[in-house]
């Protein structure tokens, strides 16, 4: 009798354990997605229980938060435009906030979802866009957050799902999806363009554009390089064997040179018109955040919380060499953002650090969830 | 969980992904072909659990012999049958061998299922991660995560809660020999509920692509039974402890 009955219980335990361990949401991560955005000396950003911070930069206090509620996860970093903060949940909704009070102004849809928004919306002409994972792009007006329009060819959706931003250029709005097409919708209206583009492997990263090409990393871990209005793409870098990851981070040109950061670690600089590499940088961990320009310099943070500084107006060499490197202490996964020669950062660990590029220093990191300022 | 990973969780991810490819996309029909894999590897020991269950049934007369000659001695009688089992070999309970060796699989499938469905960014992000550099695995991410009515990387319904549940029953009930004592018999019949009953609750908060590989595992299982056993085996069989049903007038 008593070995059946120890296996019973050992069943029972072990079903437990794999249970405890397997629930969904038990292994919650604490940081966050959702980048910082800085705006006259206030830093906003969202967190993963569905909060909307609004951080004074200088004391480091909150000026105030909101809650969305029922609880969800913010990936989107916050776009500030005049007197408006806008965020999307991963409940499905698109939110406008006051950006002195953090009040509410509109929300989108009012009930139900339109999917989870994972995507950073952008804003152009009073219209905000947004990528939903029902395979849509919304067009909300920002005042009121009405519907401008959907995209939804045909009756049906662009894709399975939209996790990536959509990229601007002229009145035309272009969306990258994981099935591997790019679309053009019009601006004013939503309408598909004539032309769009299919890769055989679906697209990782959000696209970029300049000068009438487009630029988007894919899942077969090459970086893709599309003149609007082809069928064919320019190039595809690497140009022989496929690079040792994906290009999550959408990249970013800057004089002709396409600089774009690989889940392998490494930064390449990429000739924009050959797709010959121009140097590579490994940076020894995965950069999942896209570089930003602060004038000549390109500022690069990996995984691992190391910010590298390179300057771009020097001589280009083989072998690139940063100007400085910085370590943070912490992991980074969010986008960051540069403004007034400073750099701000969301780190994995829930913190906010700023570097400064001029001195080279990182200030200390200060917990994001800080008590409201009296 | 770096060498978790190392030894099963990322060869159980790609395979799947792989597999997926091969089979036009479908992530439903991969889950299905890695649980035949999964059945096809613990074959031995399914193979020697069916050969118990094979040799309880024709114990059956000399259990029924013992039960006539010792059935007021339940104390004899439980020594006498334990002496039986012994002698031919048989664990009564050994079917929940295969089943625990089968753990480290639903995990690793159950992670495989939520890093490859990339239900949430930073699965998709853990994916890249954990991907080999096999041109076949880029080629099919992302995954359909669509089957029959079925989104793997969700919940299961009550109708997969129902099948797995059903099929699960119907595996144990084929497989439980029969109990020696009226104390064993409540903790088999227990298990007998117990199990399926559990299942059928995890489903509802597992994903759908976890509770398939269940319901299909149960299915092989029930058919293999069949087949190696020649019949239903102890589906159709009434414990001696249990109180016989009225007789109708």
């Amino acid at each position: 009798m008593k070995q059946p009955k120890i296996l019973f219980l050992a069943v029972i335990a072990l079903l437990a354990l794999v249970v405890v361990s397997c629930i969904p949401g038990t292994a919650q991560p604490t940081g966050g997605w959702s980048g910082p955005t800085v705006h006259d000396g206030i830093i906003y950003v969202g967190t993963r229980d569905g909060r909307v911070l609004a951080i004074n930069s200088s004391t480091q206090s909150q000026s105030w938060n909101y809650t969305i509620s029922p609880a969800t996860t913010i990936y989107t970093t916050p776009i500030v435009d005049d007197d408006l903060v806008y965020v999307g949940s991963y409940s499905g909704q698109a939110y406008a906030l006051t950006i002195g009070r953090g009040i509410e102004r509109w929300v989108y849809p009012r009930t139900g979802s339109i999917g989870a928004i994972v995507g950073t919306p952008v804003v152009a002409n009073e219209t905000i866009y947004v990528s939903s994972s029902d395979g849509r792009v919304y067009a909300l007006d920002t005042t009121y957050g009405d519907l401008r329009w959907k995209s939804e060819p045909l009756g049906k959706p662009l894709a399975n799902k939209l996790w990536t931003s959509p990229a601007i250029m002229g009145d035309t709005l272009y969306i990258s999806t994981f099935d591997g097409h790019i679309y053009a919708l019009s601006m004013e209206t939503g309408a598909l363009s004539d032309w769009s583009f299919e890769s055989e492997a679906g697209f990782a990263s959000s696209p970029a554009i300049d000068e009438n090409t487009i630029y988007v990393g894919s899942f077969d871990r090459h970086l893709y390089a599309v003149e609007i209005g082809s069928n064919v793409s320019m190039w595809q870098f690497p140009q022989e064997k496929a690079a040792g990851n994906w290009f999550w981070a959408s990249p970013i040109v800057n004089e002709g040179i396409v600089y774009a950061g690989c889940l392998d670690g490494k930064l390449y600089a990429i000739a924009a018109k050959t797709g010959e590499k121009i140097w590579e940088f490994d940076a020894e961990s995965p950069i999942v955040s896209s570089p930003v320009l602060i004038d000549n310099l390109l500022i690069l943070a990996n995984e691992s919380g190391v910010v590298y500084v390179f300057d771009l107006s020097a001589e280009i060499r083989d072998e690139a060499v940063p100007l400085e490197t910085i370590s943070i202490g912490a992991d980074v996964r969010s986008s960051f953002c540069a403004h007034d020669g400073l750099v701000y950062i969301r780190s994995e660990n829930n913190s906010i650090y700023v570097v400064d590029i001029d001195k080279g220093e990182v200030a200390e990191g200060w917990p994001v969830s800080l008590a409201i300022a009296k | 969980m770096e060498v978790w990973n190392l030894i099963i969780g990322n060869p159980v991810l790609n395979v799947l992904i792989t597999l997926s490819h091969i089979l036009g996309g479908s992530f439903g029909l991969a889950i299905i072909v890695l649980t035949v894999i999964v059945r096809l590897i613990t074959w031995p020991l399914s193979k020697r659990q069916l050969g118990s269950t094979k040799a309880l049934q024709d114990m059956q007369p000399k259990i029924q012999e013992l039960q006539k000659k010792y059935g007021k001695n339940q104390q004899k009688l439980q020594q006498e049958m334990m002496k039986l089992y012994k002698e031919a070999g048989v664990n009564p309970l050994g079917c929940l061998w295969p089943m625990l060796i089968q753990l480290p699989i639903w995990i690793a499938l159950y992670q495989a299922i939520m890093n490859a469905l990339a239900t949430t960014p930073e699965n998709l992000l853990n994916l890249a991660q954990r991907l080999y550099s096999w041109d076949v695995v880029s080629q099919a991410i992302p995954l359909n995560s669509h089957f029959l009515w079925l989104d793997l990387g969700g919940q299961g319904d009550f109708v997969l809660a129902i099948i797995v549940g059903g099929t699960m029953w119907i595996q144990q009930k084929m497989t439980q020999a029969p109990a020696v004592d009226p104390r064993q018999e409540s903790t088999s019949r227990m298990m007998l509920l117990m199990m399926p009953l559990m299942f059928g609750f995890l489903t509802l908060m597992f994903p759908s692509g976890l509770a398939l590989y269940w319901a299909v595992s149960n299915i092989i299982g029930i058919i293999t039974q069949y087949f190696v056993t020649g019949g239903w085996g102890y589906l159709k069989f009434r414990s001696p402890f249990q109180p016989a049903p009225a007789k109708g007038k």
